[in-house]
């Protein structure tokens, strides 16, 4: 039985017939992983038939570490009032901004904790700062669980939030915090509190409806099973189906040391069949990325033979995974190195996935880059002035708002 | 003729035994189809050995300093690291480390080093050999590809009754097509039982996954006269390691031989290297270092 249902699962997938949540599991469960990397590497090469990888100059900035959702995953947040929670002043921001345009650069991928002392004002006038000195830069920027946050914070309904945060800058949302799109699995990770998974499919739905465009994530490898990283998938395709506001879906696995929730990492063939697992099913999404920040650059690498399409970002600054034990580093000469020595063609790329050209490097000199900054030097506890104009939340801020 | 049915005659001629053209392994080391080439060397490796990979937990002492160490419980090897600056300081290192290993078998020295050190005499390499195999030396550790120039030393040594236990590509320079036209080269005659085709030293740019396992592949492939395909796991990391298992290796040097548990029973090496050769598909068998079976980790 389980032969013919596989036979049938790998004909659906070589003639391109969309794949259910059956098919799916068996070709994970049953597929020998380089049969699987062939069906992922031919639906890559229908859909980019041109060979070519592409990959986005942009920076991780992390505004702020304090977070009151304590997902038990995560090694990043700190609690507030913590004495190593920090707040990002405008001025190290703009700075930040700086450093990735000097490097080629054309975006920030801001994300941060869910900070009760930073409002929804905080937000708009950073966003209206930034655009007024970096007009051509783009901000892509707050996942749909700091949406949320900010919808119950100023207590408005998260559509409004996204319009509000559109007329101050915001170009597109990137879809960290989706983890697995599945109650159970968010109960157990104590993330369903930040959002449920359908709150997080709301929040994307209404920034598509917007008119901007989103990725999407899966963090796997904690305690999902099999057939929930598949409605996972399942649950991205219908959304994608309805408003094709997807731009790319990025896959990586559970970074566990420093974490609550601890245990073991996914390992490197789990990743790589999980990609191309990812590209049989999503087969209305243009692109996949590969996730070299958690893999190493190696796997990285391999997963542009298991589907992947996307090197992602050269990134310069990271510190969510990195608090998380990984560190690897690939700046834009070693990624186009890679991407070349698998036997593609490198572009650079913006966020809507419009190719900006070839790489910068062999247009102009830009610095070599050994190792990722992080959000700010270790010890650095100094507070932004400019907090003190957004009344704090919080009892840590409020105290510290009436020293001040 | 098409891409894919090329690979498959390809697949079909290799597990007949026939040997290909100089025009075919070009045309394989020149792939960029690297899936279908991780396919073949998995097929060829699934003939060959079936669905087993081997690994050995390895302590390794400096070859000045083994009688005071303490023997990790979970050894099954005890390996001497570093250049002997005498034959005589060699014997007393494999003397030493012999009387802390008990039954665990010691190993030890590259093959050139040990041929140096006798000043390339056959007659004093032949008593060094039976001097180090006397006082317990199980295997040579390696036979470094770029620096065998005559691979009589190796017959030689296993003649004497110490074998050398793998072929190790030292420089990234001799690795490549290069180092795997040598072994194959060599034949069944000269007896190594381990080929690890993937650089031991790093040296400029590091390599890229692709090149890595497409020479795991072609190692399988191609060289015939070694029983196994071998990765190293603290050296290539967990990751990659794992993947080169899909790619055709079958062996994996250099597991720590510490029960280290302060990250929990889960993080400890014996459990990492199991779920990871699992996880590929394929059934963990620990061995020792004369390659005898210790235990096969089923579940």
């Amino acid at each position: 039985m389980t032969g013919r249902r596989l036979d049938g699962a790998v004909r659906r997938a070589l003639d391109g017939e969309r794949l259910d949540a059956a098919d799916a599991l068996v070709l994970y469960t049953d597929l020998p992983t380089h049969r699987l990397g062939q069906l992922a590497d031919a639906a890559r090469a229908v859909r980019h038939p041109d060979g070519i990888v592409t990959y986005i100059i942009d920076r991780n900035v992390n505004y702020t570490n304090v977070c009151v959702a304590r997902c038990n995953f995560c090694a990043f947040y700190r609690e507030v009032g913590a004495a190593d929670g920090y707040v990002l002043g405008f001025d190290e921001i703009f700075a930040k901004i700086d450093e990735t345009i000097a490097v080629g650069g054309v975006q920030l991928l801001l994300q941060g904790g869910h900070n009760p002392d930073l409002p929804l004002a905080w937000y708009e006038d950073l966003f209206r700062a930034v655009k007024t000195r970096y007009p051509d830069f783009r901000l892509h920027a707050l996942s749909p669980p700091e949406v949320i946050h900010l919808s119950r914070l100023s207590q408005l309904p998260s559509r409004t939030v996204i319009d509000r945060l559109v007329a101050a800058g915001l170009d597109s949302v990137p879809g960290g915090g989706a983890e697995i799109l599945v109650d159970r699995v968010r109960k157990r990770l104590n993330c369903y509190g930040k959002a449920t998974a359908t709150e997080w499919i709301d929040v994307m739905r209404h920034a598509h409806e917007a008119g901007l465009r989103t990725t999407a994530t899966m963090m796997y490898g904690t305690v999902e099973r099999l057939d929930e990283r598949i409605e996972h998938l399942l649950r991205l395709r219908e959304l994608q189906d309805e408003t094709g506001g997807f731009t790319a879906f990025i896959t990586w696995s559970f970074q566990p040391s420093n974490t609550e929730l601890g245990g073991v990492g996914a390992t490197g063939v789990e990743y790589l069949r999980t990609l191309a697992l990812a590209r049989l099913v999503l087969d209305n999404f243009d692109n996949l990325q590969a996730s070299w920040v958690t893999q190493g650059g190696k796997v990285g690498q391999l997963s542009l033979a298991y589907g992947a399409n996307d090197m992602g970002s050269v990134m310069i600054e990271e510190n969510v995974v990195r608090a998380a034990g990984a560190a690897y580093c690939m700046d834009e000469v070693e990624i186009v190195r890679n991407i070349e020595d698998a036997g593609f063609v490198p572009k650079r790329r913006d966020m809507q996935y419009r190719v900006l050209g070839d790489p910068i490097f062999r247009v102009r000199q830009v610095p070599r880059m050994t190792e990722l900054a992080t959000a700010r030097e270790a010890g650095d506890t100094s507070v932004p002035a400019e907090l003190d104009r957004y009344p704090a939340r919080s009892l840590a801020g409020k105290r510290r708002q009436s020293v001040v | 003729m098409t891409r894919r049915s090329w690979f498959e005659e390809i697949g079909a001629r290799l597990q007949a035994g026939a040997p290909l053209s100089e025009s075919e392994i070009a045309a394989l080391s020149g792939t960029r189809d690297l899936v279908r080439l991780g396919a073949l060397a998995d097929e060829r490796r699934r003939t060959l050995r079936g669905d087993r990979a081997t690994f050995v937990r390895v302590a390794e002492v400096p070859a000045g300093g083994a009688g005071s160490a303490a023997l990790p419980r979970h050894a099954g090897e005890l390996r001497l690291t570093g250049r002997p600056a005498s034959a005589s300081l060699a014997v007393e290192a494999v003397r030493a480390a012999a009387r802390a290993a008990g039954d665990v078998p010691v190993s030890g020295f590259a093959l050139d080093e040990l041929v140096d050190v006798c000043g390339r005499d056959a007659a004093r390499f032949d008593d060094l050999v039976a001097a180090l195999r006397a006082e317990g030396l199980a295997c040579i550790v390696e036979a470094r590809v770029e620096r065998t120039t005559d691979p009589a030393w190796v017959v030689r040594a296993a003649a004497a009754g110490v074998p050398v236990a793998c072929w190790t590509v030292g420089d990234p320079a001799a690795s490549g097509g290069a180092a795997l036209r040598r072994v194959a080269g060599w034949g069944s005659d000269v007896p190594v039982r381990v080929f690890a085709p993937l650089p031991r030293v790093v040296a400029g740019r590091p390599s890229t996954g692709y090149e890595d396992v497409r020479q795991v592949a072609l190692a399988r492939l191609l060289v015939d006269n070694s029983h196994s395909i071998q990765v190293d796991w603290r050296r290539y990391g967990p990751q990659l390691a794992q993947v080169a298992l899909t790619f055709g290796a079958d062996d994996v040097d250099g597991v720590s031989p510490n029960d280290a548990r302060e990250h929990g029973p889960r993080r400890g090496p014996l459990e990492e290297i199991t779920r990871n050769i699992r996880a590929a598909g394929l059934v963990p068998v620990e061995r020792d270092g004369r390659f005898q079976t210790l235990c096969t980790h089923d579940q």
